[in-house]
């Protein structure tokens, strides 16, 4: 069931990516212009994943709704990371992902708590100080 | 001949006791930035370029430890690809397919020193090429045009259907995705965004590496979390730290076969290692897989990227040196340097500085000599790496990841198309599709694109350009027989699993 849903996925994609694709012009430039090779990317690309709707090959397995929820806070983590990066600073920002998804994954609390507490002013040392390549060390919250 | 005495010379150049330490230095701190994954070659070369500007070397030194740097990251990438499946960057996508199933076998070591090995034969046959061919080479590559590089293209992306996965429909449909994402961003022809939405930060596309770490390392961890921690299938450890030389013996032919096809394209300008690494694979994939062991730990999946992309990274020298044209994104760096350090490339280079040219053909040679030495004691080490458990390994790669391409790019948005990457890895994974079409579509489409609208202009819209050229003709001709006996070999193997069920 998932390989066809999957396959009108891909054909909904595909098919809105030629759609916007025709509509690309220039005004100057090459014979070709920039519309062209959507088109003949995306035309392939539709019929064969209306074919996986049609001759679905394979079967998914999902995980159970524990495990999913997981996968969500680990996603939730590496968003929130991405987000408050700036705002938190990088060691105390990156303390929290390593931590975060150290239990996830199923580490012990207070290990996944010393990991953090280790790796994380070390990674901020290892890229700042010796690579030389500046990341802030206090956020923006703390400006 | 008079090339080699010139060769001896560049040696005779390189090998002062400076360029020896710099030289041992910059191959250390290459395989360890290299190994992290979010750097890479490139971004390894271009932090430590600023330090030997500070140190004040000459020309020669400042190329040594560079080159140095650039091949330890290489090594250093095929050790996060291996023991990981996160390629370091683009050429290690294809180590991945077969050396990280190695490394679940417990066979990291051999595929670490297979890879070592591999390189460096790769790199000799390369250093041997540049010898006897250079000059003939850098005037016979100009005849290939645009349409001649979209053919190429067409044979690496049809001869990718038969490598990787079991349906060709799903893994050209990987390659197609890969092609759609390739195009988002600025049309470097014409200017005009295409598929942006309005949205500036994606004006200059997807970042490779965003892409790589997202589909990769991301979607690594959301494979993990699907089991508890003690239902999870674990490293199975390793069966010796050691390699086994037999094994690497048994590759001997692979080397070879992966060097020379390495070697060959990377001297067509505009290709690179990863065409190098592709192009080995799937050629000793057609050539040796007779009972399907590509892409389940066969060594020779191993050796063969390998040795192709190392020579190909030394075939790439004579395009960029007698046309200014970097192959790829490490030989452009390399360029820039050789530009500050006053090196003007050019069909008479060769001729006007052959000690520069020489003396860095001999840094890199020597690079990968001192890679070989350094790092075969070193895999003890880098193998360890298997026993770290899941949970503590993982966060610190999310956090370097991360951490490194934020580091590189300073874009908040890059570190969120990371993360939609790896949801899409993980989505694909699911859906037995294999990554590896969309990350080559993913970077070759550029280039195929350009050469394609290129050749179009060149006839002023005569499709028939692209059969004019013998050259196009030929590639075309491979890529049909490429796809019969891929057709051919699926049909046979199939029936043989048909054999087998109805016996077993």
């Amino acid at each position: 069931m998932t390989v066809r849903l999957a396959g009108v996925a891909i054909f909904m994609i595909a098919a809105l990516y030629t759609w916007y694709g025709r509509d690309y012009t220039a005004s100057f430039g090459d014979v070709l212009g920039p519309s062209v090779f959507p088109v003949i990317v995306g035309i392939p690309a539709m019929i064969l994943s209306a074919s996986l709707v049609v001759f679905p090959i394979g079967q998914v397995q999902w995980p159970d709704p524990p495990h999913m929820l997981r996968q969500v806070a680990a996603l939730a983590i590496l968003l929130g990371y991405a987000l408050l990066l700036r705002d938190l600073g990088f060691p105390l920002a990156t303390f929290g992902l390593i931590l975060g998804i150290g239990i996830v994954l199923g580490g012990a609390p207070l290990r996944a708590l010393i990991l953090a507490a280790i790796f994380a002013p070390a990674l901020w040392a290892l890229f700042d100080q010796i690579l030389g390549l500046p990341l802030a060390f206090l956020g923006r919250w703390f400006d | 001949m008079e090339t080699l005495s010139l060769l001896a010379g560049g040696f005779a150049v390189a090998l002062t006791p400076l360029n020896i330490a710099l030289l041992l230095l910059g191959c250390f701190s290459g395989t360890l930035i290299g190994a992290l994954p979010g750097l890479g070659p490139v971004n390894g070369v271009a932090i430590l370029i600023p330090l030997t500007f500070a140190f004040g070397f000459d020309a020669t030194s400042s190329l040594i430890l560079l080159s140095s740097v650039y091949f330890g990251a290489m090594y250093g990438g095929r050790i996060s690809s291996i023991l990981l499946n996160i390629p370091g960057d683009e050429p290690a996508v294809m180590t991945t397919l077969d050396g990280y199933p190695m490394a679940q076998q417990g066979r990291a070591a051999d595929a670490l020193a297979i890879s070592g090995v591999a390189s460096f034969f790769g790199a000799t046959v390369a250093v041997i090429g540049l010898t006897l061919f250079a000059p003939v080479l850098a005037r016979a590559a100009i005849h290939f045009g645009p349409a001649d590089y979209f053919a190429l293209y067409v044979l690496a992306f049809i001869t990718i259907g038969g490598i990787a996965g079991v349906d060709p429909r799903k893994t050209l449909i990987s390659a197609l995705l890969g092609l759609m994402i390739a195009t988002i961003g600025l049309d470097p022809i014409s200017g005009i965004p295409r598929y942006t939405f309005e949205n500036y930060h994606i004006y200059d596309g997807v970042d490779p590496i965003v892409a790589l770490v997202g589909l990769f390392a991301l979607s690594e961890i959301l494979m993990l979390l699907e089991k508890a921690a003690v239902d999870r299938a674990k490293p199975i450890g390793l069966d010796s730290w050691l390699p086994d030389v037999r094994t690497i013996w048994f590759t001997r032919w692979a080397i070879l076969r992966g060097s020379v096809v390495g070697f060959v394209a990377g001297v067509l300008p505009g290709a690179g290692a990863s065409l190098g690494s592709v192009m080995a694979y799937s050629m000793e994939k057609q050539t040796s897989d007779k009972d399907g062991t590509f892409g389940k730990g066969d060594p020779r999946g191993v050796a063969a990227p390998e040795a192709g992309n190392n020579a190909a990274s030394g075939g790439a020298l004579i395009p960029m040196l007698s046309l200014g044209v970097p192959g790829s994104g490490t030989t452009a760096v390399m360029l820039a340097m050789l530009i500050s350090l006053n090196v003007q490339p050019g069909p008479l280079l060769f001729e006007r500085q052959p000690d520069l040219v020489w003396g860095l053909v001999a840094s890199l040679y020597m690079a990968n000599v001192a890679l070989l030495v350094l790092n075969l004691p070193m895999i003890g080490l880098f193998s360890r790496l298997m026993i770290v458990p899941t949970w503590a390994l993982m966060p610190i790669v999310a956090a370097v990841s991360f951490v490194g391409v934020f580091s590189i790019s300073n874009s908040g948005f890059d570190l969120q198309l990371m993360i939609a990457f790896g949801v899409l890895g993980y989505l694909l994974r699911k859906l037995d599709v294999s990554l590896v079409p969309l990350v080559l579509g993913l970077l070759l489409g550029g280039d195929m694109e350009r050469n394609l609208r290129r050749a179009m202009s060149i006839s002023d819209g005569d499709w028939g350009v692209l059969i004019a050229s013998p050259i196009s003709v030929t590639l075309y001709i491979l890529t049909m027989a490429f796809l019969g006996l891929s057709i051919w070999l699926a049909r046979r193997d199939f029936k043989r699993t048909q054999a087998r069920n109805v016996e077993g």
